[in-house]
């Protein structure tokens, strides 16, 4: 990809980004991470998943008490975002997104991998039930959409497959 | 010497209930919470709340060292874990210790060998505490076969190395022993590359039985009878109560000795239970293990015993010894504890985070609550899903669960989904009124029952 399609992609992404009313949208491709957020307190990802804002932003009572509701399907960046037979995969319901099965061990997934639909992704924990969300479709992780240790609410889109 | 000022390590309900104690003995309060419990019901009634990190437990309420320099910074002389969290690590209690700062449980040597399963085994064993049948190590198919026989049928194999159900076979006579043995062993190795088996007695209908106790430390050990803790979904407690009326008073006897005779062998200090199965069939007990802490179905002993444990677990802690002897404890009546968790039974008995919009528990004559939930409450999505327990008492079983059931169906929580409903169905139950249940009736029966799965 030319410096200057990659230009175009990301403005594109941005756009999207702003129309879809998401809040924070991280991804990881072809070696270059990009973190968006309209949270003003929000830190960015400039070094990594260890700088990733949500474990160590305090959650203020009523933020923890008073769900959001969750983004809808057409909230997500349109299709053409990703590439053509993008899949999806959603948290089960609002916890803590935790990428690796447990502290310090390694991922389960990183951009590139390539999965099954029985691949384990990620875990999701909501007051001590941990569940392990799979692919659910072979493919390719294109794209991690939450930083590791993130409150994530429930449907929030965690992870892009696409068909390899 | 007296506790001056207690430092409460824990949230929720049981923070609540130790701060109400600690303030009965004229004790100062000191919360150490996170950032999302800084408004929650416990900080608003002790003396002074510090905080001690974000909302995820790992960063707060598990953090020892951070704890133990906010109870030194607080000017606390004692500390009390609650139940879960730092509860039972004997680590931290050293760490108190280290500081000065007396820790309210047990010590730190006797959390250690407690908290070790096959150590806690042998102190049961020495002090003549009944163990489950079982053997050591099997070299063969054959072995096991023999060893079987010995024991009695069903038996579980087992894995030396294992855990969560893997590598474990029940058997119900000699063949199955043989052809189970294989099976049993590769699955063991390649699950712990350790294919090592052992053998116990299977209890099909099994009910759980604890007896709570509190030791000075000094060899002193009162009981306050036994609960009986049966109704479970996936080993955790739904509905405790006191006593267990499937027992016979013989064997009853024979269970509170036996816990009392384990605590004093050790000079255990605090408040304590000591696990029992109780193989209905056989009318026999077999050891489980011991939990060195106060317990959250520890209300139901209070309803029965008039004893506010919490109390006497801050006197032995505060060196003034327990204030009753075995003789002064009379245990009348009947209690049912139920948890009220934050769960969504529809959807898999997912915990639901969140408001509670509208917050309104029954009262009246042989009804308790023990919850830190009010209307506007928030139940953040860090911790556990239980917001209250709700106690009955009564003349006897039946009038408890005449109360309960009473007293479940005035109970209106919105805002998140509970228990409650589940709790209505069980109370109702004839095998339930009955007394007829065991440890896996709960999702083996009654969560079966088509009327039940279709909701």
């Amino acid at each position: 990809m030319s410096a200057a399609d990659r230009t175009a992609e990301l403005e594109q992404l941005i756009a999207e980004f702003e129309k879809s009313g998401l809040r924070e949208l991280h991804v990881v491709r072809d070696g270059v991470e990009i973190y968006l957020s309209n949270d003003a307190g929000s830190i960015g990802l400039s070094t990594g998943a260890s700088a990733a804002p949500a474990p160590s932003s305090p959650v203020s009572p009523a933020a923890a008490g008073t769900v959001p509701p969750s983004p809808a399907a057409d909230s997500l960046p349109a299709a053409e975002t990703w590439p053509e037979g993008a899949e999806i995969v959603r948290a089960p319901y609002l916890g803590t997104f935790y990428r690796a099965p447990k502290p310090g061990s390694p991922a389960y997934v990183e951009v590139g991998s390539a999965v099954t639909a029985e691949s384990e992704l990620c875990l999701v924990e909501v007051m001590k039930l941990f569940t392990t969300v799979r692919a659910c479709s072979d493919g390719i992780v294109h794209a991690i959409l939450s930083a590791d240790g993130a409150l994530v609410e429930a449907d929030q889109p965690l992870f892009v497959i696409v068909k390899g | 010497m007296a506790i001056a000022r207690l430092f409460i390590a824990n949230r929720g309900e049981i923070a609540l209930r130790v701060a109400r104690a600690a303030q009965a003995l004229n004790i100062e309060t000191v919360l150490g919470v996170s950032e999302a419990d800084r408004d929650s019901a416990a900080a608003r009634l002790v003396d002074r709340t510090i905080v001690l990190g974000p909302g995820p437990a790992a960063r707060s309420y598990l953090d020892a060292k951070l704890v133990v320099q906010a109870a030194k910074a607080t000017g606390c002389d004692a500390l009390h874990p609650g139940y879960g969290f730092l509860s039972e690590r004997a680590m931290f209690a050293q760490l108190c210790e280290d500081h000065g700062i007396i820790f309210v449980g047990p010590q730190p040597d006797i959390i250690d060998a407690l908290g070790d399963k096959l150590r806690a085994r042998e102190m049961a064993s020495a002090a003549g505490v009944p163990l489950v049948p079982g053997s050591g190590e099997i070299g063969s198919a054959a072995d096991a076969r023999r060893i079987a026989d010995e024991i009695g049928y069903p038996v579980l194999l087992k894995a030396a190395a294992g855990g969560g159900g893997r590598g474990m076979v029940i058997a119900n006579n000699g063949e199955e022993v043989e052809a189970g043995y294989g099976r049993a062993s590769a699955e063991a190795l390649a699950a712990f590359n350790d294919g090592t088996l052992f053998m116990e007695r299977f209890v099909p209908e099994a009910r759980h039985v604890e007896v709570q106790l509190i030791g000075d430390g000094q060899g002193k050990v009162v009981h306050f009878g036994e609960r009986d803790c049966s109704v479970q979904r996936r080993y955790q407690k739904l509905i405790e109560e006191a006593p267990s009326v499937a027992m016979p008073d013989s064997l009853r006897a024979a269970l509170h000795k036996a816990a009392v005779d384990l605590a004093a062998s050790v000079d255990y200090r605090n408040a304590g239970t000591v696990e029992f199965l109780y193989d209905v069939m056989r009318q026999e007990v077999y050891f489980i293990e011991v939990n060195a802490r106060i317990q959250v179905e520890h209300p139901v002993s209070e309803m029965v015993s008039g004893v506010d444990l919490v109390q006497q677990q801050l006197r032995v802690a505060g060196g003034q010894g327990l204030s009753m002897a075995q003789d002064d404890v009379v245990l009348s009546g009947h209690a049912i504890e139920c948890r009220i968790n934050a769960e969504d039974a529809a959807r898999g008995f997912t915990p639901v985070p969140g408001t509670i919009t509208r917050w309104a528990p029954p009262e009246g004559e042989g009804i308790r609550l023990d919850s830190h939930m009010s209307s506007g409450a928030a139940i953040p999505p860090f911790y556990d899903s239980m917001v209250g327990k709700l106690i009955v008492h009564g003349k006897d079983r039946a009038e408890a669960v005449s109360r309960l059931t009473d007293a479940l169906d005035d109970f209106t929580v919105e805002g998140v989904p509970t228990t409650i409903d589940l709790h209505r169905q069980i109370v109702r139950h004839p095998d339930f009124i009955a007394n007829a249940f065991h440890t896996r009736w709960l999702e083996q029966v009654m969560l079966a029952e088509p009327a039940i799965a279709a909701e």
